[in-house]
């Protein structure tokens, strides 16, 4: 077992300062929705709007949102796939330049396991080639290229000279993931972003994986982004939980902390659907009425006051900011922020 | 109220038994490459009974429900055993009783509710046209029961609704017209294949809530496959739990979720309370919070072309041994009303 | 094939010095499409029938029966079955026999030459604008869809005419009504490509364009590109035939189906046998065309 993490231990290891990996401030990004004969842009889709948070060394932080919260495009403006619009990504306390080579230099600290696992495999490469590919961008010979495939496979959990010279169809939905897990790892990252890795496997092979996950992240110190719309999943991961609904951060926190007590309407309302293991103890209402709404012209001032039950003025006027409710607890919304202009809010502190 | 009661289907014969299935076998493709989806199930449901059959991909779950309203390729499937559902025997109608079966005594509901709609009409064209195939009502009637129907099951704005088409309504919303275009005839059996499995979070809650009043209201008897645990601890009465196409273990919902007896449920819900920690509510995993790894059933659902000799799941069991790999468990009562397909 | 493997993870201690293990190799992606062709035997057999028709035509200098341009009026339209000309004569007194095989030259390089113009042509145009996307994309495509509007038929005659008579002048024109759809569908394969996860995975590693087109791009594109360009050989085919009938291709005394048949035409009401069986040749080898694409295609379609 040492040798094989003592390889992938590499200048990746150096002492680095404390503080977060990832820094995001501010992020925006609108997709314009194409109208007309010369696709001119009427409308906009904001589809992350205005997103701040913070990604610890070692940690894994889950996201969760329904439809429309941004969670996968902010998945990608972290991958630096899409460029944001307005906001700044800063890894390890530095922005990150748009250069050719800065970017680059990004990708190999910064890796992603994509959902659907055929799909993020080329049909016409076998697996050794698909995983070693990446390594031989970045320079490595064929051979070493070949052979750190091989191990990566190994590490997985897929027998390479059962798999490797295999094509991506051959294969069952959980070790193709596998297969994408150990390409993402080609690059020996330091923080892998996971949007909805395991959300299309099957329930017994998705708990394989994840415990796949877990080992790979303790054996090789890295830090996991893990999105997800499977709440229980989420919970078992996460060391931290961010929430999201249309584009903006609603909360986010150590995740006992949220699941036990979210402060957050919509949080409430999010994790208070989620079904139960007890059938003496069924849900009773639904929590929400109505589907998520569009992120093209969301509502003014906090974006959930339509559906909220504890809407009041302040809500359509002023869109709430992300403030503290408890340690390393922040949530945007009137009604919990002490001292707010919100009729029920907490007094407050009279110093 | 009488609104209501012309939607409600009227109680006719004295029978309780809704649906009756018998040593149903299903395979597909013909000649040496024949696949069995579907290896011996047999099921009863009662009026106003839920049950929920579970299972994985290959599990055969969906391949059983669409028997049950014989929607596989005639040409390419073969069928046996027997299915009694609203007092008929399915596999034995002619094409034209099958035409007045479905929809009227029987009616299905889908996963992606955009594949089952017609995107070139409107919701209330397609509700009103099942209503009239079925039945001899005006239009101006028709249309008055589709907007009691969206009412039922809680559209706003029903009235105007009902000339939107599909791609004008958001997921829940189309999911919930396709409950209605299921209802439109008053069938005595709802069938629901995975309807809220591509659903959000807290719309999933809102239509198995649904389902449920619907379900209680009108006295239906429904069959709802899914993969997920909780959803059918949400909505069912009794649990079947599938795997390679035969039925491993059935039972009541607080005896399956509470003391499985089969080793693949137990493993699933094993797994499902440790992810859920504390919350889950059964001492199923142990007091620990975070546990360090999930229990996990190790190997693959099977490939349904190439299953082993003796009970399918043996080669991912724990406890399995050399008789379980022999021959195919035979089903055995465990407690009342409980049955596994297990030797241990 | 073995697909569920034991999916208990386990840890082997090799360190870097030793070598690769031997692995087993799956075949490759076009030895499957061979070995599925190979069990069709609707394409096989038009595969075959393809070939020998290619055959014919190369090697028709040395096969043809008779003199393929001498022509005795006294032995003008003989029916079939003549001794010495076993498929009669054509109104010139020449064997159409000989007349046919020689024929099959010029025909089959009028359809086949302009498709593959228009294969690299319009493939690079479609692959590129597809890779690009854009504005580029938009212009380069609305620009080829003006030429797209045009009916096939019209736009070559339109160009011929325009050209010109003669064969190199009918190859320039039919390439050119083939750019148009061939940039079409390697625009859209291209762009449905790019957008798979696969190739933004590629992106994320950090590749250049370059060698995501290499490596993951053309290799998915060339093929539904090459089975639709040869999905067109008949197509070209039959209007180059018409071209010649037409009298913009090929001039006469040289054999081709098309031109024959307009010199056939009134030989109809004599020998109508003998009048139809340049358009026989020209359906024969249009359908064997067709249904070897169709075999191809078929076996290219590997599902998961």
């Amino acid at each position: 077992m040492a040798s094989v993490s003592g390889r992938f231990r590499s200048d990746h290891q150096q002492p680095r300062a404390a503080g977060p990996r990832l820094s995001v401030q501010d992020l925006v990004k609108h997709f314009p929705v194409k109208h007309g004969l010369l696709d001119r842009e009427r409308k906009l889709v904001r589809a992350v709007d205005g997103v701040s948070f913070q990604v610890m060394n070692g940690e894994t932080l889950g996201i969760v949102g329904e439809s429309g919260c941004g969670k996968s495009t902010t998945a990608r403006l972290l991958m630096h796939l899409i460029e944001p619009d307005s906001g700044a990504i800063a890894f390890d306390g530095e922005p990150v330049k748009g250069t050719a080579a800065a970017l680059k230099a990004y990708r190999r600290q910064v890796q992603m396991v994509f959902q659907d696992s055929y799909a993020s495999l080329n049909p016409r490469l076998t697996i050794e080639d698909a995983i070693a590919f990446a390594p031989r961008v970045h320079g490595l010979a064929r051979n070493p290229a070949l052979a750190r495939a091989h191990a990566l496979l190994d590490r997985v959990g897929l027998a390479p000279h059962r798999y490797a010279g295999r094509y991506p169809h051959e294969l069952s939905g959980g070790q193709r993931q596998r297969v994408n897990i150990a390409r993402a790892l080609a690059l020996q990252p330091s923080i892998l972003i996971l949007d909805e890795a395991v959300s299309a496997l099957d329930k017994s092979v998705e708990a394989q994986v994840l415990n796949l996950l877990l080992d790979l992240k303790q054996e090789l110190g890295l830090t996991y982004v893990f999105i997800s719309h499977d709440l229980e999943v989420v919970r078992f991961m996460s060391d931290r939980v961010m929430v999201m609904y249309l584009g903006k951060v609603a909360e986010i926190g150590p995740t006992a902390r949220i699941y036990a007590a979210p402060q957050h309407p919509y949080s409430k309302a999010l994790l208070g659907s989620m079904l139960s293991m007890d059938p003496d103890r069924r849900t009773r209402s639904a929590p929400l009425t109505g589907d998520p709404p569009n992120p093209i012209d969301p509502p003014p001032g906090c974006r959930f006051h339509t559906r909220c039950r504890h809407t009041a003025p302040v809500c359509s006027a002023h869109a709430p900011d992300l403030d503290v409710v408890g340690a390393g607890h922040l949530a945007a919304c009137h009604l919990v922020h002490a001292g707010s202009a919100h009729p029920d809010a907490p007094r407050g502190v009279e110093l | 109220m009488s609104t209501l009661s012309a939607t409600r289907p009227a109680a006719s014969d004295a029978d309780d038994t809704v649906l009756a299935i018998e040593d149903l076998k299903v395979s597909f493709g013909s000649g040496t490459k024949q696949i069995r989806a579907v290896d011996g199930v047999d099921l009863t449901l009662k009026r106003g009974e839920t049950l929920a059959l579970l299972g994985e991909s290959g599990s055969g779950k969906s391949v059983t429900l669409r028997s049950v309203l014989r929607l596989h390729d005639e040409r390419r499937t073969r069928i046996s055993g027997r299915i009694r559902a609203v007092g008929r025997d399915v596999l034995e109608l002619s094409q034209r009783e099958l035409a007045d079966f479905r929809g009227r005594q029987a009616a299905m509901i889908f996963q992606e509710p955009m594949l089952a709609l017609d995107p070139v009409y409107t919701l209330g064209q397609q509700i009103i046209e099942a209503i009239r195939r079925h039945e001899r009502v005006d239009r101006a009637e028709a249309r008055d029961r589709a907007r009691v129907l969206f009412e039922l099951v809680q559209i706003p704005s029903a009235s105007q609704r009902l000339d939107a088409y599909p791609h004008e309504m958001s997921g829940g919303m189309r999911q919930r017209a396709m409950i209605a275009l299921a209802l439109a005839c008053r069938p005595r059996l709802l069938l629901a294949d995975e309807p809220t499995t591509a659903l959000d979070a807290t719309v999933q809650i809102q239509i198995l809530l649904l389902l449920r009043d619907l379900q209680r209201d009108f006295g239906l008897a429904m069959v709802f496959v899914t993969h997920d645990i909780g959803a059918a601890i949400e909505v069912a009465d009794t649990i079947a739990v599938m795997y390679a196409g035969r039925i491993v273990e059935s039972g009541p919902v607080r005896k399956v979720a509470r003391t499985p007896a089969h080793p693949y449920t137990q493993g699933l819900l094993a797994t499902r309370a440790a992810e859920g920690g504390l919350n889950a509510g059964l001492a199923l995993a142990g007091g620990s919070k975070r546990t360090s790894r999930l229990p996990a059933i190790p190997g693959s659902p099977p490939d349904p072309a190439d299953l082993p000799p003796g009970c399918a799941f043996a080669p991912r069991c724990s406890k399995a041994e050399a008789a379980c790999r022999a021959a195919p468990p035979p089903p055995r009562m465990v407690r009342a009303g409980q049955m596994s397909r297990c030797i241990k | 094939m073995d697909q569920r493997a034991n999916d208990t993870p386990h840890v082997s201690s090799h360190d870097g010095a030793e070598p690769l293990a031997a692995v087993l190799r799956s075949p490759g992606y076009w030895a499957t499409v061979w070995h599925r062709f190979r069990r069709d035997p609707v394409a096989v057999g038009a595969g075959v029938l393809v070939l020998v028709i290619i055959a014919v035509a190369i090697f028709s200098p040395w096969l043809t029966p008779a003199d393929p341009f001498d022509g005795k009026s006294f032995r003008r339209l003989r029916p079939i079955g003549t001794a010495g000309f076993p498929l009669g004569t054509d109104e010139l007194g020449r064997d159409m026999a000989s007349r046919l095989m020689l024929g099959a030259r010029l025909s089959l390089f009028m359809g086949v030459t302009p498709v593959f113009l228009a294969l690299g042509i319009g493939g690079s145009i479609g692959i590129v604008a597809g890779y690009i996307g854009g504005r580029l994309n938009t212009v380069a495509m609305r620009t080829i869809d003006v030429f797209f509007a045009f009916p096939s038929v019209l736009l070559a005659i339109a160009l011929s005419g325009a050209l010109g008579a003669g064969i190199l002048n009918a190859l320039v024109s039919l390439t050119l009504v083939f750019v148009p759809p061939i940039a079409r569908v390697a625009e859209s394969v291209t762009t449905g490509v790019r957008g798979r996860d696969y190739a933004e995975a590629a992106r994320a590693s950090g590749a250049g364009s370059f060698t995501i087109m290499r490596v993951h791009v053309l290799g998915n594109v060339l093929g539904p590109i090459f089975v639709y360009a040869m999905s067109l050989i008949s197509v070209s085919m039959i209007l180059a035939s018409g071209l010649s009938f037409l009298g913009l291709g090929v001039r006469p005394p040289e054999p081709e189906w098309g031109l024959m048949l307009n010199t056939l035409r009134t030989a109809i009401y004599v020998q109508p046998w003998i009048a139809a069986l340049p358009g026989l040749m020209i359906f024969i080898t249009s359908i064997t065309f067709n249904l070897l694409t169709d075999g191809v295609r078929s076996a290219m379609d590997i599902k998961v």
